[in-house]
């Protein structure tokens, strides 16, 4: 992560190569566009962080395959530095190709040529340190395969570079143009050699001449016998500047201007050459910092600095800003209104050209044409804006130089605001409380919690559930990926495991991978590009190959990519998140007959939107609209294979929060949205709808699915095949995290809880059970004082659940669970299917926002009481697991009181 | 929308019986099951139409002569491993559309594993089509349409060369298997729920009614 610094934000724009219309490739598809391409490939540079290069932001397309693209920058070019005439000097010159060969040397061990290198990308910043831009165009567009422009300058272009080209691209061919042999790093240090000679001389070399003639020049060195140092220096009359350089530099230029890339030296050889000797010396330096998820010793190479010492005071930065990470400014610059596209237009960049202009003058019946000028727009334009940050400052002026660094620990409380309040906004909570469509564009907002965030991620995972506490406010996009990486607890050395698990070698699930991957969340730009699809078939073969009790079902690619998307640059995150992920939600449902995983899942499903919503159960249950038909693609992929990424990762915000239980809470949640419509329907508008999920509103359906979870009983979703609890001792590492997330099979067991019924038998009752623990609890049967729920109930209200006794009165009489009413199951309904007026009724009628608790003895009555209350558009009914034999062994059964009856 | 004649919904045309019938898409994935559905009932091509999870539903009227036939079109997921739901789906259907890929010779080899399971367990009256889809790429083409035709008319099966992408003979397939099944049963043979599918055969569905147990 590098620090904004004195940078500025520089954009360039540039189109990729357009494909012919129509063309496809050979899958029948059509041909990815250059563009996305491209923006699969930027992904990768954005990691390369070195102290001598410009980093690389932001990438984004505009329309006819225009990109984009935001990197670190600065106005200090070397080509204005060397006007001065400070590299005669010797040791200036050594400097500088010491600081651009570790910039070189770097990027060479990140795989990556420059191949662009010239005295206007060589930057300055304003401590005078060199910073290399430009260097991923190359990179980026496939070597140049995805432009219709080359790429480096003439006069630069090493012998070998020259020999490749020019490339004819085959526009007919059916095949894509095969990539360019990409060029080695060597060619960027003869252009290094050449750029040092000029500096030193002070003069632009072959300025006069024209470019086949420089080009000429350059292959002439090929087959002379001359060295083309000693060729260069006598062709441009300069050998008396360069005879004055040491020994050492001699031979370096030598190294570097060798015309045959076999003798030439690479960047990383450079490194080491006896040049370098005292400079090498001096960057030995210690490094602050660790890298999150790996287990390096996070303090080894930390160095706090001193009060009072090495003027720590002096260095005191007024401007908190510039200590944010650059990708963190340019986020919240973007907030403030920073736009691309505006700022490209204000400088004139976009040109357009009445399409008139744009056709051929004569066209050929076959569709060739001829006669049509290349769109000069096409081409590269070396331009860089200059990004303004000042309104972004503007914004954030008036924020308190203390909201840069907040205390996590208050020394009062343990638990400190989530939210600090700031001057400028008198609270920042008022902003908490609006809509998260609102509170993700607030720049002040974001600029807090990012901050928060931040600080409480670097402290993870001690911190875990303080990260817990504010996830539940909400979670900045920004930092979202780390944050789920926290809830979900993904701890360890990952890169290491990650790095462990053959992802190569073929299996025999690889054609599925393959036919599942180009079809999924395509619409994602970066998703579809061929960057993401290896990532995909590395990560889903990963979890694959690393989980032999589990099979790949299709939907584990959708389920796979919002981890993916998250963490594009860090393949071994995204593995880890799924990895833990799965176990948490989906235990066994890869396993190779999940059927009874399933089939047990949804007919918990099923009593759940009975016990919320008897009417819309009864209407579905009537048109035959089950679960079975339209909800295993939900539950499989937790909803990715319903919901587009930009709104699962609300619901996932959320979901992650949750238990394996809270997904059911969400699909009621779903159902509940559209339940004017589903009412209405009959069966195959029903399944019509669902077939292509409709428009959702996806904070409703958050806000909804939380309420359910609350008022439904933990172990009304009872499963048998949940996850088994960690093994003791494993879980006490867990930090307090809420009720809520905790699962029902965690809990302690006792003859009280719930305990597996076949599911054959579960789907033939229509209502949830609830175990004599939830009955005792809800029912405050032991005093209120032994309440393990947080829902907080206000004293005299009513106790949260009503009994209903349907046992004969006989039994009831000889004993019953306290304030339980007594509705006796034979003569409870009439022959039309009514309930016979009686008093108990009346209390039940009086008692209808309370959760209903059948309870019979052994035997079906209690459920087919239940699935008839249900039938009469009771809701929260539901049935006490095993009935009042449970209950002997508890002190808690009472004889009514006679004036009962 | 260009070559959908005979697939639109009739005008307030109230002549003639109406006949429904569950027709059932089989294949291996990435055949383009999903796609000839989607041509077929919408009209769309997708590019990158997503995989099927489970089991996708659609309908669609044609209009033969004086009957119209309603299809309820059940489109199955074609990973071998949903291959244990796939029963529930094409019991009791009228007809099956089995797909594959004529750039894949092992999608053709896997419709006829399809074939010989529905000729084996589906309703006996089953018609049953075989399309080779993906016409439009020919110059890929692993599958010989004569290989293909000999082994259709082995087993009486409709066959055509199908393209969701260019539409190709998608309407027609639909069409020629409307025209073969049996319209005489006055309405066709009509589920008693409207296209579901009893997913707990053993169960029966009296939960209705409101009588105790």
């Amino acid at each position: 992560m590098s620090e904004l610094g004195e940078a500025d934000f520089g954009l360039t724009t540039f189109f990729a190569r357009s494909h012919p219309n129509d063309k496809c490739g050979a899958n029948g598809l059509p041909l990815t566009p250059n563009s996305i391409k491209i923006l699969g490939r930027f992904e990768h540079l954005k990691t390369i962080s070195h102290e001598n290069l410009c980093k690389y932001i932001d990438i984004q397309r505009g329309k006819h395959e225009r990109l984009l693209v935001v990197t670190e920058h600065y106005q200090q070019t070397l080509k204005n530095v060397a006007k001065s005439g400070k590299y005669s000097v010797e040791e200036n010159l050594v400097t500088l190709a010491y600081e651009i060969v570790k910039g070189l040397a770097y990027l060479n061990k990140r795989g990556i040529t420059h191949r662009n290198l010239s005295q206007e990308n060589i930057l300055f910043n304003k401590k005078g340190k060199v910073k290399l831009s430009e260097y991923g165009l190359y990179y980026m567009t496939e070597y140049g395969a995805n432009v219709a422009f080359p790429i480096g300058h003439p006069q630069y272009l090493s012998p070998e570079v020259l020999c490749e080209y020019p490339v004819q691209y085959d526009e007919h061919s059916e095949s894509e143009p095969s990539v360019l042999t990409p060029t080695g790093p060597k060619s960027d240090v003869w252009s290094l050699g050449l750029i040092l000679l000029e500096v030193l001389t002070g003069e632009e070399f072959w300025g006069d001449l024209t470019m086949p003639q420089t080009f000429f020049k350059i292959l002439s060195f090929v087959n002379s016998d001359i060295h083309p140092l000693d060729a260069i220096s006598k062709d441009l009359d300069i050998e008396s500047q360069v005879k004055t350089l040491s020994r050492d530099f001699m031979d370096f230029l030598r190294k570097c201007l060798s015309a045959s890339p076999m003798d030439r030296a690479n960047p990383t050889e450079l490194m080491d050459h006896s040049l370098f000797r005292d400079l090498r010396q001096k960057n030995s330096k210690t490094k602050n910092g660790h890298r999150l998820f790996s287990s390096d010793l996070r303090s080894l190479d930390l160095e706090l600095p001193v009060l009072g010492q090495n003027g720590y005071n002096k260095d005191y930065n007024e401007d908190h800003l510039s200590l944010r990470t650059m990708e963190e400014v340019y986020y919240l610059w973007q907030l403030a209104g920073g736009e691309l596209f505006g700022a490209l237009k204000r400088e004139g960049l976009v040109k357009t050209k009445p399409p008139i202009h744009l056709l051929p003058y004569y066209s050929t019946l076959d569709g060739e044409v001829f006669g049509q000028r290349r769109d000069q727009a096409e081409l590269l334009d070396g331009t860089i804006i200059t990004l303004s940050q000042e309104q972004l400052r503007k914004r954030l002026s008036e924020i308190d130089e203390t909201a840069y660094y907040p205390l996590l620990e208050d020394e009062n409380s343990q638990v400190t605001t989530n939210l600090p309040s700031s001057p400028s906004n008198s609270d920042i909570s008022e902003t908490a409380s609006l809509p998260l469509v609102i509170r993700e564009k607030d720049v002040e907002y974001q600029f807090h919690r990012i901050i928060l965030y931040e600080r409480l991620i670097k402290g993870y995972p001690y911190k875990k559930s303080h990260i817990w506490r504010e996830a539940r406010v909400d979670i900045p996009p920004h930092v979202r990926a780390h944050v789920w990486a926290a809830i979900l607890e993904v701890e360890g050395d990952i890169y290491a495991r990650y790095d462990s698990i053959d992802k190569e070698t073929p299996t025999n699930t690889d054609r599925q991978i393959e036919v599942d991957i180009p079809r999924c969340h395509q619409y994602h730009e970066l998703l579809s590009s061929p960057s993401a699809h290896a990532k995909f078939k590395r990560v889903l073969k990963a979890w694959v190959v690393s989980h032999p009790q589990y099979v790949y079902w299709q939907g584990l690619d959708s389920l796979s990519a919002p981890f993916l998307a998250l963490n594009f640059n860090n393949e071994a995150l995204a593995y880890s998140c799924l990895s833990a992920f799965i176990p948490k939600y989906l235990h066994n449902f890869f396993l190779k007959d999940n059927s009874q995983v399933i089939q047990e899942y949804l007919a918990v499903f099923s009593h759940l939107i009975t016990f919320h919503d008897p009417e819309l159960s009864n209407h579905l249950e009537g048109i035959g609209f089950i679960p079975d038909l339209y909800a295993i693609p939900w539950f499989l992929t937790m909803f990715a294979h319903a919901f587009p990424i930009h709104k699962l990762v609300h619901l996932w915000d959320t979901l992650l929060l949750g238990n394996s239980s809270f997904p059911l809470c969400i699909g009621v949640a779903i159902l509940r949205q559209f339940r004017d419509r589903l009412l209405t329907y009959g069966f195959n508008e029903c399944i019509l709808m669902f077939s292509d999920m409709p428009e959702i509103d996806i904070q409703r359906c958050v806000q909804d699915s939380i309420k359910i979870f609350c008022s439904t009983p933990k172990s009304a979703t009872f499963r048998q095949h949940a996850r088994e609890p960690n093994k003791p001792g494993t879980s006490s590492s867990r930090p307090n995290i809420s009720y809520y997330s905790r699962d029902y099979n965690e809990q302690p067991k006792s003859e009280l809880s719930m305990e597996p019924v076949k599911v054959e038998e579960l789907k033939t009752e229509k209502c949830c059970r609830i175990s004599a623990e939830d009955l005792i609890e809800m029912g405050e049967l032991c005093g209120p004082s032994s309440s393990k729920s947080p829902t907080k109930r206000k004293p005299n209200s009513r106790p949260m659940i009503i009994v209903i006794d349907i046992r004969n009165p006989e039994d009831y009489a000889k004993g019953a669970i306290p304030g339980s009413i007594n509705i006796p199951f034979p003569s409870a309904f009439s022959p039309e299917g009514d309930l016979n007026p009686c008093a108990a009724v009346n209390v039940l009628n009086q008692n209808k926002q309370q959760v209903k608790v059948i309870v019979g003895s052994r035997g079906k009555n209690a459920n087919n009481f239940a699935a008839d209350l249900v039938r009469l558009g009771y809701h929260k009914v539901c049935v006490l697991h095993k009935g009042i034999d449970v209950l002997r062994s508890t002190n808690i059964l009472t004889v009514p009181p006679a004036d009962y009856f | 929308m260009a070559g959908r004649t005979g697939a639109q919904r009739p005008n307030g045309a109230t002549q003639g019986k109406i006949c429904q019938f569950k027709l059932v898409l089989l294949g291996e994935s990435a055949v383009g099951k999903s796609s000839l559905v989607l041509r077929f009932v919408k009209g769309q091509f997708h590019e990158y139409q997503e995989s099927t999870i489970g089991a996708a539903f659609l309908t669609q009227t044609v209009c033969l002569d004086d009957t119209t036939v309603k299809f309820e079109i059940w489109d199955t997921a074609g990973q071998e491993r949903y291959h244990s739901l796939a029963p529930m789906y094409y019991r009791g259907a009228q007809a099956a559309i089995v797909v594959y890929d004529i750039t894949n010779q092992d999608t053709f080899g896997r419709a006829k594993n399809w074939v010989k399971e529905l000729q084996r367990q589906a309703s006996p009256n089953i018609v049953i089509a075989l399309a080779g889809n993906k016409s439009d790429l020919a110059q890929k083409r692993m599958v010989e349409y004569e290989e293909a035709q000999a082994y259709a008319e082995e087993n009486s099966l409709l066959f055509m060369e199908t393209s969701a992408k260019t539409a190709m003979n998608v309407n027609d397939i639909f069409l020629a298997i409307a025209k073969k099944l049996p319209k005489n049963e006055g309405g066709g043979p009509a589920p008693s729920r409207p296209g579901g599918v009893n997913l707990n055969s053993q169960q029966t569905q009296q939960s209705e009614g409101g009588c105790c147990k």
